[in-house]
């Protein structure tokens, strides 16, 4: 978009705020636990104490009797395996046959109160075998005695593996000046939203079952609970009240919804099923435990000739995501740079412990630290400045990777120009005195998976409704879930610039399967891409109509007319028109209320070959990150002072949600660095609590200074792409480098808590080498 | 166990009472027995300041909280917070700023910021940090919540 | 998430108090501000039938230089500017409890008598009874120290290092009347951990006791935790001393908390310092004798090598820090 001036809008690119928030503000906003249903029954569930066993009899006679329990369910009545990949259904809503970790679900109770369902849970008799647990995935990957899943690999627990190869990576590394080998082990982390799973369920006389569930994806859960529970999806309506937050941890259909549900059946009354902190942590889905082994290997002047990478995922008791994580943490290794030859071989493992799945930048985090620690490496071993030689690599835009991802618009470039230069880079990147650093890294994520998860029937990702009666105000319907990120908001404003209205007709309507066309919800960062496009259309269509309706008000043809603020007038000619309003109730005469439908689909992009589509996407968000960090050298504490962010996110269409999802993905992006982890001693998880698990605090928070420096999209809504995943990745890698800057030390172990920076300077100095005149 | 004492106290302005039992959390007797759902449960267990209220013009953990010792007390929620039309200046701070995406925190962040204010007028920005260090963010990363509370300080609200 | 159902009593005298205390001898539990017995009792840890409510005991609240009332809520002395002015290492110590909202309702009484912690301790029900209950709540054996009969949970309090470093007294009423007692003399450091204070059934803490000549008494409280906010002291050193124009320090002392299962001065090693300039080599020499008295145990988030490393370090920094007379 260089040659021609940028268009500017009235609404798309400023600072809108979200149009729920004076709902949330006051209290007001209705999220699931807020909702109450007559004759509502509480539910319970009983979740197993083994991490591995196997089921021999479940008696449920003696919590049945108890008063006040109306439904106590057991796994074999809802059998059906279900899962948010169509070809991994491995999980079912209660266990059937045997337990998987330490947290399963093994019945549920239905009863008038909590306590009741607390007290009937205590009644509930198990009798179990005992089987071996598995807690490190490397032992997974030969034969195991008792494979925890059926279906894994050849008797060992192998949910997948992936083995790809472009080029001769062999022959490059035969060639290279020089190579690298980073092997990088990172703690699980979760997603810790601050409001609890909750679902509400209710099924009524006339066949209908009525759900209330905080997801991120109402379509797949209305899949699952039809294919599980055996009742036609349109006898089942999904609502989505407002959602308090997800991060990928609600974008599974998950079994507590669908045993809530079966719950519902089973009675006949509403039954709500609160899932309390410690089950969320145990429900889980988070980031999974990785273990990565990336080599590069690149010529004289720093361009990369080959990466060859392996990853060891933890996946935890079931699929979840994981087939597709297995080729994330390898293919999005793919961008920013272009990579002529790669290799990748990924293995994701069953253990005894609670599921990991997709969480905030999935697949696309852990891989991008060690790949970026890598390049500092080798740009001191070559002598080149880290930025240097992140611009010599820089993927072009409107290009190819080897493995067949399109890449088309990319602002890479500008992004380390701005960072390095806000940063004051080159007279900070070695100049700090010891202890503080500076540090670079940079980020690239899908902006929406190109292939839907499920193929059929064939529809398209995403489709709006729109609907203007002759009040004037304009109800939009969509699938699409808004769980904090502002997507709601991001509707309305599309919907208002195309009509040129106030913001404020537009009226986004909560998700109701029975009245929102599908979306497939959120995750993948696709929703600005996918349902802005799609909502664009739908808003270009109901234009028609009104501009039609106007034309014959003003005896003016359609082409010469255009849509201003609440007016559509004579083009260039302000002081003509008619209203909005005028408009509309001449379009209506004939017809009555108006409606809409716009729809987006990706086409099919990326190679022929087994798991070509993995990655591929719409267009992908670029990132460079400049963080500085104070170390405390005598007790490893550590300080992120400052980051300057520079994204490319195509146009911001909200600046104002840009710039928050920047913020708190850094925020949760520190959060890996310097003390999330999932805790496990062997198949046990120790901190299962918001305490023991430890999210930073505001004191924690550094200085974020935003550079937004996107050129538009060709593709993207008014040339939008994601920025609710990518912002995370860049943050890990700048802090890691940014220590190494500060001390000599390269942490290749996540979190990087304060005795594992003690050992790496003890190791230093250990071997004689100072740092920066330590 | 004999039928549950009649609880009374302010609430919101206005006196109140209700059955209570005296192992009721207070809570749970906001939420679920006088429908107040503007309060809400991060964690049950004080770790997150989401059940945040006002108990006699004090931010507490409402989750920590046996709902009995209320009585003779003051108990403001978010509700109580609310002004009849608009929003109050704290609300109308953090919603021009975007202090608040998926707003399950808000209600605890909008009780504290306001008795913060209401005490200091004026905080430091270290005051500020220090004033919502015990209420826990998943979305923001707190940045927009401190710069609406700044805003509101500075009297731009 | 609901309690087991309890009966609350709220006496609204000391006499009652003790009287009731009395009655329901090993049957009941204090209430003060709740925000360390609530989440145990959510997590159905060593519950009892009663509950004996104090907020309405006017005798265990107000505060003066002199006294803090056993009820008085930390959020209130923290506001206490002459408190600060007087007793730095105390005011350092109320600002690093929690978080503001626990402060809130939060006491005096209740930060010293807090509960120790553990991993294998403070656990749900579920958790615990899926690995097996332990030694401190319904169990018969120590997950992390195996072979011993002793409760190794670590004392995680703020408050008790601060005042040991200021020489307080604790009030104590009970059946036969008030008493006084230093107040390292409260807690039980030759017990079996379960036991944690020389409290009897019956007892309750009616005040802490401040002497004149702390007052003034430069000092700081440094705590090691993972983050600046929410979590509980893996070490906390609390430092008191008076020193002279030319550097000589008047009667130090020293308090540790968050290493072992009690509180504890080393009096031993301070004491000999009274009157000497404390050169760089002498403050490290007594951190690593310090360090080398304490044995943490891995029942924290942080490793008990790193926590014991630390001591020097915070040793060192915090008789650094009191003589400068820097603030928290």
């Amino acid at each position: 978009m260089a040659a021609t001036e940028r268009p500017s809008y009235r609404l798309v690119g400023q600072r809108i705020p979200y149009v729920e928030g004076p709902l949330k503000v006051t209290g007001r906003a209705e999220y699931t636990d807020d909702i109450r249903r007559p004759g509502m029954l509480v539910a319970r569930l009983l979740r197993s104490p083994w991490p591995h066993a196997r089921l021999r009899s479940i008696d449920t006679s003696v919590a049945r009797a108890l008063p006040g329990v109306f439904a106590v369910l057991t796994g074999e009545k809802y059998p059906t395996p279900f899962g948010v990949l169509p070809i991994t259904h491995d999980e079912t809503a209660i266990a059937v046959g045997k337990a998987r970790y330490n947290g399963d679900i093994i019945a549920a109770v239905a009863a008038k109160d909590e306590v009741t369902a607390e007290a009937a849970l205590a009644l509930i008799h198990v009798e179990v075998d005992p089987l071996p647990e598995y807690s490190d995935p490397r032992m997974g990957l030969s034969r195991v005695e008792e494979p925890i899943h059926a279906r894994s690999l050849n008797g060992t627990n192998i949910q997948k593996e992936v083995v790809q190869h472009f080029g001769d990576v062999d022959a490059a590394f035969a060639q290279a000046a020089e190579s690298i080998r980073v092997r990088g082990t990172f703690a699980g982390v979760t997603h810790a939203f601050t409001e609890p799973l909750a679902t509400i369920a209710e099924a009524t006389p006339d066949g209908r079952l009525t759900v209330w569930s905080a997801t991120q994806v109402p379509h797949y859960l209305h899949r699952s609970l039809s294919e599980v529970l055996g009742i036609p999806m349109h006898r089942i309506r999904v609502i989505k009240p407002e959602v308090g937050g997800g991060f990928g941890g609600k974008s599974d259909p998950l079994p507590h919804e669908i045993v809530c549900a079966a719950l519902s059946i089973e009675t006949g009354r509403p039954v709500k099923l609160l899932v309390d902190r410690e089950d969320v942590f145990y429900t889980n889905h988070g980031r999974h435990p990785t273990q990565n082994d990336v080599r590069i290997a690149v010529d004289a002047h720093g361009r990369i000739l080959a990466y060859d990478i392996e990853a060891l995922i933890d996946g935890g008791a079931w699929s979840s995501f994981g087939t597709v994580t297995t080729y994330y943490n390898g293919v999005l290794s793919m961008g920013p740079y272009r990579v002529p030859n790669f290799r990748y071989k990924g293995r994701r493992v069953y253990t005894n412990r609670p599921p990991s799945g997709a969480m905030r930048a999935h697949g696309g985090t852990n891989i991008r630290y060690s790949v970026e620690l890598a390049l500092d490496m080798l740009a001191e071993k070559l002598r080149i400045d880290p930025f240097d030689l992140r611009v010599r690599n820089a993927l072009p835009p409107n290009s190819t990777t080897i493995n067949e991802f399109r890449i088309t618009s990319t602002s890479f470039l500008k992004c380390l120009a701005a960072a390095r230069e806000k940063s004051g880079w080159d007279s900070k990147f070695g100049h700090l005195p010891y202890g503080k650093g500076i540090g670079l890294g940079c980020g690239f994520y899908i902006s929406g998976s190109n292939s839907p998860i499920h193929f059929t029937p064939k529809m398209p990702q995403s489709t709006v409704h729109l609907k203007v009666d002759m009040d004037g105000g304009i109800a939009v319907h969509s699938m699409q879930a808004d769980i904090g990120q502002g997507s709601n908001t991001l509707l309305a404003v599309i919907v208002a610039e195309v009509l040129g209205v106030d913001l404020e007709r537009v009226h986004v309507q909560r998700v109701d399967t029975d009245v929102s066309p599908v979306d497939l919800g959120s995750y993948s960062s696709r929703v600005t891409f996918m349902m802005g496009n799609a909502a664009r259309a739908a808003a270009e269509q109901l234009r028609t109509p009104l501009l039609v309706a106007a034309g014959e008000l003003l005896g003016q043809p359609v082409e010469s007319l255009e849509v201003a603020h609440e007016r559509i007038q004579v083009r260039g000619e302000p002081g003509t028109g008619v209203s909005f309003m005028d408009a509309l109730h001449k379009a209506m005469e004939q017809v009555g209320a108006l409606t809409a439908s716009g729809s987006y689909n990706t086409t099919p992009k990326g190679g022929t070959f087994k798991g070509a589509r993995a990655g591929t996407a719409p267009a992908y968000s670029f990132a460079a990150y400049v963080a500085t960090v104070d170390v405390d050298v005598e007790t490893g504490e550590y300080h992120v002072e400052k980051i300057w962010a520079a994204f490319d996110c195509g146009r911001a269409l909200n600046r104002l949600a840009v710039e928050g999802q920047i913020e708190g993905s850094i925020h949760m992006g520190l959060g890996q660095v310097m003390g999330e982890s999932m805790n496990y001693r062997g198949a046990r998880l120790f901190n299962a609590s918001l305490l023991e698990y430890k999210i930073p605090t505001p004191e924690q928070m550094p200085e974020v200074e935003i550079l937004l420096v996107g050129d538009d999209d060709p593709e993207g809504p008014f040339g939008a792409k994601e920025a609710g995943e990518g912002p995370l990745i860049a943050t890990l890698p700048a802090v890691g480098n940014a220590l190494y800057d500060a001390i000599g030390v390269r942490f290749t172990e996540l979190p990087i808590t304060p005795d594992r920076v003690l050992r790496g300077l003890d190791l230093r100095k250990k071997e004689g080498r100072p740092w920066k005149g330590s | 166990m004999s039928s549950p004492d009649l609880l009374r106290f302010q609430l919101n302005g206005h006196p109140v009472e209700t059955p209570c039992e005296a192992s009721r959390i207070l809570l749970d007797l906001l939420r679920e027995d006088l429908l107040l759902t503007g309060t809400k449960r991060g964690c049950d267990l004080g770790t997150c300041g989401c059940c945040t209220v006002l108990l006699d013009g004090r931010p507490t953990l409402s989750c920590l909280s046996l709902a009995r010792l209320a009585e003779g007390h003051e108990v403001t929620t978010i509700e109580g917070l609310s002004p009849p039309q608009g929003l109050s200046p704290v609300q109308q701070a953090f919603v021009q700023h975007g202090a608040t995406q998926c707003g399950f925190c808000t209600p605890g962040f909008v009780v504290t910021a306001t008795a913060l204010l209401r005490e200091n007028p004026r905080p430091t920005h270290d005051e500020v940090v220090r004033a919502i260090s015990g209420n826990l963010c998943r979305c923001t990363g707190y940045t927009k919540i401190i710069e609406a509370i700044e805003a509101v300080a500075r009297g731009e609200a | 998430m609901h309690l087991d159902p309890f009966e609350l009593h709220r006496p609204t005298s000391l006499d009652a108090t003790v009287q009731l205390a009395g009655e329901l001898a090993g049957r009941f539990d204090y209430l003060a501000g709740g925000t360390d017995l609530l989440p145990n009792y959510k997590m159905h840890i060593n519950l009892r039938p009663h509950l004996i409510a104090l907020d309405s005991v006017p005798e265990l609240h107000g505060h003066s230089l002199g006294h803090l009332g056993a009820m008085e809520r930390l959020a209130d002395l923290e506001r206490d500017a002459a408190l600060r002015d007087a007793f730095p290492v105390l005011a350092d110590a109320l600002g690093e409890v929690a978080t503001p909202l626990v402060r809130a309702s939060g006491t005096v009484g209740g930060n010293l008598l807090v509960e120790t912690r553990c991993f294998f301790f403070n656990q749900s029900y579920f958790w615990r009874a899926s690995l097996g209950f332990c030694l401190k709540a319904d169990g018969d054996r120590c997950h992390v120290v195996p072979q011993k009969e002793r409760c190794y949970a670590t004392f995680s309090g703020d408050l008790a290092p601060a005042l040991l470093a200021l020489d307080a007294e604790v009030e104590v009423a009970g059946p036969s009347g008030r008493r006084r007692m230093p107040l390292g003399a409260l807690y039980d450091a030759g017990g079996d951990g379960i036991r944690r204070t020389k409290l009897d059934p019956g007892d309750v803490v009616v005040a802490v006791h401040l002497a004149e000549r702390s007052r003034g008494l430069q000092g700081r409280y440094k705590k090691l935790r993972v983050r600046p906010s929410y979590d509980f002291p893996e070490l906390g050193v609390a430092v008191a001393g008076r020193w002279d124009k030319d550097g000589r320090v008047d009667r130090l002392r020293l308090a540790m908390g968050g290493a072992e299962s009690y509180p504890r001065r080393f009096d031993e090693l301070t004491d000999a310092l009274a009157g000497e300039k404390l050169s760089e080599e002498r403050v490290r020499t007594l951190g690593e004798d310090i360090a080398r008295l304490v044995r943490p145990v891995h029942n924290t988030f942080l490793l008990p090598d790193y926590r014991r490393r630390m001591v020097s370090v915070y040793v060192r920094r915090a008789i650094a820090e009191a003589r400068e007379g820097r603030a928290g």
